[in-house]
Parts: structure tokens; C-alpha cells; sequence
């Protein structure tokens, strides 16, 4: 479903060459719940942006449900990662000025859905996070753990292929942390793929496989015992 | 098309929008009706007076002491119309558009308490269809025997006229210039007969409600200060005007020859106010709509500043650069919409009181719908800018937690 093979990543400025990720192999496949980890700095991020289609890389190839994505134009590359991409930010990245349902709603005018089906879909996930009741709330009128099910919503809402979280619990208090935690391991139950980006091994102990980057190289392979 | 959520986001930030949106039908309100009145300064300075101005031009010979003016007046013309260029030349007591010249009360003459129309009076000969190139629409024009020496303390006028078509509709509403002709009217207390009518021949007053209202009689003002009015052939005037200015001088010395002026500088000089005003009025349209392209784009800016982040989230979430420039073109054209609607009533009722109190020229029916999309894509063009630099934002910035 993933599958990034010798990927690299340069930034480049007068001065400095910086390599962000070096000959980066992996493969993710449907279904699985991997953590990325690593001490800040070790290319976490730029992994996301490139796995996410929201940052290009220098070299290597990827495969995103079986298309490759090098060479893609800003439109296909936006369709793509409207299609088959749901985002959890760590900063919850809710838009200040829409209400719940407006939130939920923004991928899904971006793909095009008519308005009833638009409807359809965020009422059943708003339904689905317990956020009935919140959707004409704005997101300053949330608690974070309240926010962050609707960030939840919001990618889900499109059935994207997989979820790609960055510190999903990075903002929350130990009991909303635990919460979103448990709501991503009952959507990897139910078959979600997912990829978890995170500095905290603990967090990461509860993804059934996780990958340690450092220094934009990966160093080592998890796989918890099913 | 996202209008809703737009609509309702621009509600959570709406001052901004609001001032934009007034600023917007204010600049609607003014540059109509600053249009409009720029139209009538505009229509009444290029209005025709009748006569041929492209190829005329007139002057003044003032003598200190002529023993004969009509023996001056006889020879000027003769050696006018001698000189090779010169179409045709005449004597006259004003100048068409000059703002100077003579007028009298004008009725006719049966009925009780008939109405007076004011209207002005020129002194000519026959060649005077001729010269100004007239249209006579119905009638004669004067013979050479009808034109009498007017003294300067001299009143009355001669029994035979030529007015205008204007004057004759005001006089005779029912009648067609054909009928009109040989009707029996009053200059003042002096009857007269109608004999000729010209399509048009404006008075010299250019602010007057009756320019259109002329009378033409068969004299030559016996004066020593005599205007002539000359129609060169066509593109002869400007050589012309020196060489008779010499050629009069020369002619009789010890006069001096004054107010040489083509007739397009007496329209020029005549019509300053009124081009004046539509200048400035015009200014004040183009700074109002710079300030108002100034504002949208300023707004436009600071928005798309404040809004990095979220412009970054949009285009994680599967928004391409081009669905980021529609976003702010569609919000903009909430805007503005928004400001040219009110803007619009605005207009029409600042129009309806000025037309009210001050007789002001109305707006054209299409005036509103015009300033309306001139204005929307006003808005369009100042946010393309920013639009663009929007479409810019890095996906990547959703990412990013500074």
C-alpha cells in the first residue's frame, strides 16, 4: 500500500546541505498500525510530508497504493492525498473560523461529494466520535481531546486508505492522550491502516510495529508479538 | 462551490469585511453619480451649435476713429472674401457660444398674454447660411436687398426673420417648420414675419436654457468695432487667421485687430468649467477606485498573512492551488457583491434626491449594472495578487507547529 524504496531528502541552502532522510526503504501495508520513531531532528517529519504527498523528495521512489507518486502535478497530487490520505495533526489543525460540521466538511468538498452525501458522511462520523452534539460548536468552544475526535472525524470521514497521524497526542492532557489512543487502536481493529509519527516510545509501544529513524536512516524494525 | 462555509468564516471576522464592503458602496455611490455628471459636463461641452466650427474663425477690428464704418465694414469684407482659402465671411453682432451678445423677448402675436421666449439676436447678411453652413430646413433665406444699416442707437427690428427650429416649436408647438413659416411674431414690441428656419444656431450663452433659441435678422450693426465671423476651406483655417489678422491691419492702419479666436477655442474657453469639472470629477473617480483597489488588496494581503497556516491545512486536506484561488476570488466576490448591492441602493437614492433638489441628470439604466461589474472585477484584480501568493502556502506548513 506504502511502499517507499531509497527514498532521500536534501534541503539546500548556500551554506548547508542538509539530508533530512538517506536511502529510506519501507513498505506499510493495509491494515497494519506503524509507529515512526525518533529523537527530534531524526527526519520524522519529512518522512510525514513525503508519506502525506505534502513535500516532494530528491530521490528514490514511492508507490502510493500502487501508483507512483514522483512526477505527479499539484492537482493529481491534491486528489491523491485527498483520496487516500487522512491526516490527525498534532496541533489538532482544526480552521478557526468554520464551525464542527464546516471542519469535517473541507476534504469532502475538495473530493467533490454532492451535499447529501457530504451530510451523510459527517453526521455518521460525528456520530461515530460522540461529537453530535458539538456540531455547531467552533473549535475554540472544544475541549482538545474534543478537538482532536474531530480532527479524527475530519480524516475519516473521506475513507481515506490509510490515516497518517503526527503526535496525534502530542497537545492532550494524559486522559484525552489515552482516549484518541484507544479510538486509533479500535480503528486499527476495525481494519484501518495507520502510521504514527511520534517521539514518544511510549506511545509508540502501542502500534504493533514501529520503525526507529535516526539521522534520516532507519535503524531499526519493531514487530509486537500479535 | 464552498460559498456557504466562505460566508459563514467571513461572518467570524467580519469587520474587516464590513469596512471593505461599505468603502466598496461608497466608491459605487460616488463614481455613479460623479459619471453621470461627468456625462452631462462632457455631453454639454461637445454639443453641436449648428455651425460649421472645424473651419471657422472670427475677429474684431476696433478702430480709435472710423469716419465710416460701413465703407470699412464693406471693404473688410470684400477683401475677406477675396482672399484665397476664405469660403465665406460675414458681419455679425456676436459670436455664436462667445457667452456675450444681444437678446430680446420673442411671442407670438396673436392670442392673449401669449408666452415669451427669450432668445438671442444676430445681426447678419445674407451670406450668413452660407458662412456658418446652416441647415435651412423650411423657408428662404434673406436676399441681399433685405439687409439694412443698423445705427448703434437704433431699436426695433426688421419685419423679416429667420429662427431657429427650437424657437419655433417653443412658438408654435402644433405647427412643422413648413407651416411655421410666414407665421407673425414679435421681437419685443416689433412684428415680424417668419421667413426661413435653421435646423440649429445656438445662442451665445453657453449656460442658458434657451441656447437653442436663436433669431437671426437681415442687419449689419453699423459700428467701428465690427466682428467678423470666417469659414475657411477645409484645412485652411490656421494659415488663414494670421494672414487675415496682416491683411486687415495692413489694410486700414491705426485699428487693431482683437479677439482672434478659431471657433474651437471659443468652444474651449467656453465650455472650461464644464471640462474642468468633469477632469476633476474624474480624478476623484479614479483615486476613490485606487484606494478602494488599495483597500481589498490590503485586506486580501493580511488575510492571506493570518491565514497561512490554515490556507497549509486546506491543502494537506486535498485542496489544489487552484481551489486555494478560488477560495479568496469567491470571498472577495462576497465582498464586494455584498458592498456593490448596497453600494447600488445607495446610489440610486443619493441619485433620486440630488435629481430633487437640484435638477441633476438621472443615472442611466445601465449605469448601475455597469458600475456594479466595474467594481466586482475591481475586487477581482486587487485579490488576484494575494489570491496568487495564497496558492503559494506549502502543504507542508500544516505540519509545521510554529
Amino acid at each position: 500500500m506504502l511502499d517507499m524504496k531509497g527514498i532521500a531528502r536534501i534541503y539546500q541552502t548556500d551554506l548547508v546541505r542538509t539530508h533530512a532522510l538517506r536511502d529510506l526503504t519501507l513498505t506499510v501495508n493495509e491494515g497494519d498500525f506503524t509507529a515512526v520513531v525518533g529523537p527530534s531532528g531524526s527526519g520524522k517529519t519529512t518522512f510525514l510530508n513525503i508519506a502525506g504527498l505534502l513535500e516532494d523528495f530528491d530521490e528514490g521512489s514511492y508507490l502510493l497504493d500502487g501508483e507512483n507518486v514522483a512526477g505527479l502535478n499539484d492537482r493529481q497530487r491534491s486528489k491523491l492525498r485527498n483520496e487516500k490520505i487522512g491526516f490527525i495533526f498534532q496541533g489538532f489543525n482544526l480552521i478557526p473560523d468554520l464551525n464542527v460540521f464546516d471542519n469535517v466538511d473541507v476534504p469532502l468538498r475538495y473530493r467533490g461529494f454532492p451535499a447529501a452525501e457530504r451530510k451523510r458522511r459527517i453526521e455518521e462520523q460525528l456520530e461515530r466520535f460522540g461529537l453530535t452534539g458539538r456540531i455547531r460548536h467552533f473549535p475554540s468552544q472544544l475541549s482538545g481531546g474534543q478537538q482532536q475526535r474531530v480532527a479524527i472525524a475530519r480524516a475519516l470521514a473521506g475513507d481515506p486508505r490509510f490515516l497518517l497521524a503526527d503526535e496525534p497526542t502530542g497537545n492532550l492532557d494524559s486522559a484525552s492522550a489515552s482516549g484518541v489512543l484507544d479510538l486509533l487502536e479500535g480503528l486499527h481493529t476495525s481494519g484501518t491502516t495507520i502510521i504514527m509519527v511520534t517521539h514518544d516510545p511510549a506511545l509508540a509501544a502501542r502500534a504493533p510495529s514501529s520503525i526507529h529513524l535516526q539521522d534520516g536512516r532507519v535503524v531499526g524494525n519493531d514487530e509486537a508479538a500479535a | 462551490m464552498e460559498i456557504g462555509p466562505i460566508f459563514r468564516a467571513l461572518l467570524r471576522n467580519r469587520t474587516g469585511a464590513i469596512l471593505i464592503a461599505v468603502q466598496i458602496a461608497f466608491t459605487l455611490t460616488v463614481v455613479l453619480n460623479a459619471a453621470v455628471m461627468i456625462n452631462e459636463q462632457v455631453s454639454k461641452a461637445g454639443r453641436p451649435s449648428g455651425l460649421n466650427e472645424a473651419d471657422t474663425f472670427h475677429m474684431q477690428s476696433e478702430a480709435i476713429d472710423t469716419i465710416n464704418p460701413q465703407v470699412t465694414i464693406n471693404n473688410d469684407l470684400r477683401a475677406i472674401r477675396e482672399t484665397p482659402g476664405v469660403a465665406n465671411a460675414l458681419q455679425m453682432n456676436t459670436i455664436p457660444l462667445s457667452n456675450g451678445g444681444w437678446s430680446t423677448g420673442v411671442r407670438v402675436q396673436q392670442g392673449d398674454d401669449p408666452p415669451v421666449y427669450s432668445a438671442a439676436m444676430y445681426m447678419v447678411d445674407d451670406q450668413a447660411i452660407d458662412t456658418m453652413q446652416l441647415k435651412l430646413i423650411a423657408g428662404e433665406n434673406f436676399a441681399a436687398s433685405d439687409v439694412v444699416w443698423r445705427k448703434p442707437d437704433e431699436s426695433g427690428w426688421p419685419g423679416r426673420v429667420i429662427i431657429t427650429k427650437a424657437l419655433a416649436k417653443s412658438l408654435f408647438p402644433d405647427d412643422s417648420p413648413e407651416t411655421t413659416v410666414g407665421r407673425a411674431i414679435l421681437l419685443g414690441e416689433s412684428p415680424a414675419n417668419i421667413i426661413g428656419i435653421v435646423d440649429q444656431l445656438q445662442a451665445p450663452w453657453t449656460q442658458s436654457s434657451q441656447i437653442e433659441s436663436s433669431v437671426m435678422v437681415p442687419q449689419q450693426f453699423q459700428t467701428g468695432s465690427p466682428r467678423y465671423l470666417i469659414r475657411a476651406e477645409p484645412g485652411q483655417r490656421d494659415r488663414l487667421m494670421p494672414e487675415i489678422e496682416a491683411q486687415l491691419a495692413e489694410r486700414e492702419r491705426g485699428r487693431m485687430i482683437r479677439n482672434l479666436y478659431s471657433m474651437d477655442e471659443v468652444r474651449r474657453r467656453s465650455y472650461n468649467l464644464e471640462t474642468g469639472l468633469a477632469m476633476i470629477l474624474g480624478f476623484v473617480m479614479v483615486v476613490l477606485l485606487l484606494i478602494t483597489g488599495l483597500g481589498i488588496l490590503g485586506l486580501a494581503s493580511l488575510s492571506v498573512r493570518r491565514r497561512i497556516k490554515q490556507i497549509g491545512i486546506r491543502r494537506a486536506l486535498g485542496a489544489s492551488t487552484r481551489d486555494v484561488l478560488r477560495y479568496f476570488l469567491i470571498e472577495n466576490l462576497l465582498i464586494t457583491s455584498s458592498g456593490v448591492v448596497l453600494g447600488a441602493i445607495m446610489a440610486v437614492a443619493f441619485n433620486i434626491a440630488l435629481v430633487n433638489a437640484m435638477n441633476f441628470p438621472k443615472i442611466e439604466w445601465y449605469g448601475v449594472p455597469l458600475g456594479m461589474v466595474v467594481l466586482v472585477l475591481l475586487g477581482q484584480l486587487a485579490v488576484w495578487g494575494p489570491a496568487r501568493q495564497a496558492c503559494g502556502v506549502s502543504p507542508a506548513t500544516a505540519t509545521r507547529t510554529v
